[in-house]
């Protein structure tokens, strides 16, 4: 899977980078001062190195923790985000981290102890109240979790700090170590969908909807709190017979009581990156979809938006109360 | 296309023999040979980095070069314990000037192994464990101005080493070691050959845009819009004939508001 390894040479001693780097050893080993240097470089191509992404291990130095945008917000007051990953497996064409790097490798941050100091801090700052953590902005959670080893690093910290609740957020069946230990009340695994039809035209590489299903009732079974985004709505002609039986098939099979929350939101990008993508992939119809400019986004027109949200809307507040339903109402 | 890049005669002649490449006799600054289907050129540049690096930009302004074209620099190096006459292809690129530094991207089967590259400015018997040169560096600084990552490699035979150092080299052995490796050259342009197709089709302007562009008057922008709705055209109303369409329109502001419209019209399955 991973030939190519860089190394920043600041933790090339790191007892992670070395754990990784023992799960293969035949690939190339190659070591970097910055990741930057790889990664940010001008003149490489997203779509040809996605064929073959190379895995970068570095560190991160600033900008651990983030604050999240109130539109994403599953609940509570104060959100942040946070990064290990930069990347990802599956190669969604929606995506919006084709348009955000330069690069397709992956690049990911082994040290884990900073990122949860800093979370540390956080909930020191805001004491009594609930902080919310969500890791899947720049990556899928759980994709490469059985090199990266990260549930098994941050759910500890979770268990001891009953404020604090994390989102990962996945299309990964890698469920195997949640399922080795006890649930965590304060983590919600968050499996973004698409219906069938849509994710086979769309979603390459991702384990289909069945699999994706399979993983998440799995994991209620076992305890485990989860959650469904429905972000990004795709329009084709037929999405109100493809989005119903997305629905239908879900919503007969989860349990409720352990669905923390569903989100959803029509598919948008910032204008630089879609004109990005459109470039990457000029054949692809997703980019010929009906579209509008507002705010220097591109997504679907109003009335296409609009009419997509109250049909999705109307559907899913018939399977669970309103305080569990979170959708995001961005202009575009 | 395929541009190789060799410092030195006895480096290129094996392959301007195996590629069956004329010399364009039109340029004089530079030898440079072409196969007559032009699809591979071959540049000999002399030793050292500002030779190179004149070299590469002389190509590219005599030759009609295009973001997909794939750019190679082969020849020999020396490393401290690699065995004489293997190949190797470089992975990293260390200017020993300024340290500055360059990751070609390997992102397919690589045809043979590859290792961290030092270009020099003057020859050394001083060996590490990295192969050392004395016009990688350039090479790839100009033509990662030119080209794409992934379509931008060098590829080293190992002429010397701490047994055999560079005063046991001489033209006839370096000949032999590149005339040896061709079949790893070609592998390598066999798995490149695929990257650049894929970079061509994407940077390849839609069906009637340049018919439309020299018939009509388009600003910059509007020429942009043009492209984007060609293509949105093509996706969307794959059966229907758009310069039909657009057939009565007199100016390019009125094939811009006929296309925009039809398309905005239309039916939308992102599906089949």
């Amino acid at each position: 899977m991973i030939s190519t390894i860089y190394i920043e040479e600041e933790i090339a001693n790191h007892p992670r980078t070395l754990a990784i780097l023992k799960r293969f050893p035949d690939a190339t080993k190659i070591s970097c001062q910055r990741y930057g240097e790889v990664f940010n470089s001008k003149s490489q191509n997203f779509r040809l190195q996605k064929k073959q992404a190379a895995l970068i291990l570095a560190r991160k130095h600033k900008g651990l923790v983030l604050p999240s945008p109130k539109e994403y917000a599953i609940g509570a007051e104060l959100n942040y985000y946070f990064s290990h990953m930069l990347n990802c497996l599956y190669d969604c064409r929606y995506c919006f981290l084709q348009g955000k790097f330069q690069s397709a490798h992956y690049v990911l941050f082994v040290n884990y102890e900073d990122f949860i100091e800093e979370m540390q801090l956080l909930l020191n700052q805001h004491d009594e109240e609930a902080v919310h953590f969500f890791s899947g902005y720049d990556c899928d959670s759980l994709a490469l979790d059985p090199v990266t080893d990260f549930t098994s690093e941050f759910l500890p910290f979770l268990e001891s700090n009953p404020r604090a609740l994390l989102e990962l957020r996945t299309k990964s069946t890698q469920i195997r170590s949640l399922l080795k230990r006890e649930p965590i009340k304060n983590c919600v695994i968050a499996f973004s969908f698409t219906p069938d039809k849509i994710a086979r035209t769309l979603e390459h590489k991702v384990p289909d909807i069945n699999k994706r299903l399979q993983a998440l009732l799995d994991l209620q079974e076992a305890g485990w709190q989860i959650g469904l985004r429905f972000d990004p709505l795709i329009y084709t002609k037929d999405y109100a017979k493809e989005y119903s039986e997305l629905f239908n098939e879900i919503f007969s099979k989860i349990n409720p009581e352990l669905t923390h929350s569903i989100s959803l939101g029509g598919f948008r990008l910032p204008k630089d990156y879609f004109r990005k993508l459109e470039k990457l992939y000029p054949d692809e119809k997703l980019f010929a979809s009906p579209q509008a400019e507002e705010k220097n986004n591109i997504g679907y027109p109003a009335e296409i938006r609009h009419e997509m949200l109250d049909f999705c809307e109307n559907i899913i507040t018939q399977h669970i109360p309103a305080e569990k339903f979170f959708p995001c109402h961005e202009t575009i | 296309m395929i541009h190789i890049f060799c410092a030195l005669p006895c480096e290129a002649q094996p392959l301007i023999q195996h590629f069956k490449l004329p010399d364009l006799k039109e340029f004089d600054l530079f030898r440079i040979y072409q196969s007559k289907d032009k699809e591979i050129s071959l540049t000999i540049t002399g030793i050292g980095k500002l030779n190179m690096a004149a070299a590469v930009s002389y190509q590219h302004a005599c030759l009609n070069t295009a973001a997909s074209d794939i750019w190679l620099n082969i020849g020999v190096a020396g490393h401290a314990n690699i065995p004489l006459g293997e190949v190797r292809l470089v992975n990293k690129i260390t200017d020993n000037h300024d340290n500055t530094t360059w990751y070609p991207q390997i992102i397919f089967n690589s045809p043979c192994k590859s290792t961290h590259l030092i270009t020099l400015d003057k020859p050394s018997t001083d060996y590490q464990d990295s192969l050392y040169d004395m016009e990688s560096s350039a090479f790839y600084q100009i033509a990662i101005r030119l080209g794409s990552a992934e379509l931008i490699h060098c590829l080293k035979i190992i002429s010397d080493n701490t047994e055999q150092d560079t005063a046991t080299v001489n033209a006839d052995k370096v000949k032999k070691m590149i005339s040896a490796q061709v079949q790893i050259i070609e592998k390598l342009i066999d798995r490149l050959k695929p990257l650049s197709t894929e970079i061509y089709s994407i940077t390849a302007e839609p069906e009637h845009y340049q018919h439309l562009i020299e018939k009509l008057h388009f600003t910059q922008s509007e020429s942009l819009q043009l492209s984007r709705l060609l293509r949105q055209w093509s996706l969307r109303l794959p059966d229907e004939d758009v310069m039909q369409l657009i057939a009565d329109n007199k100016s390019g502001k009125a094939v811009l508001k006929t296309l925009r419209d039809t398309i905005n019209n239309s039916e939308f399955a992102i599906h089949d």
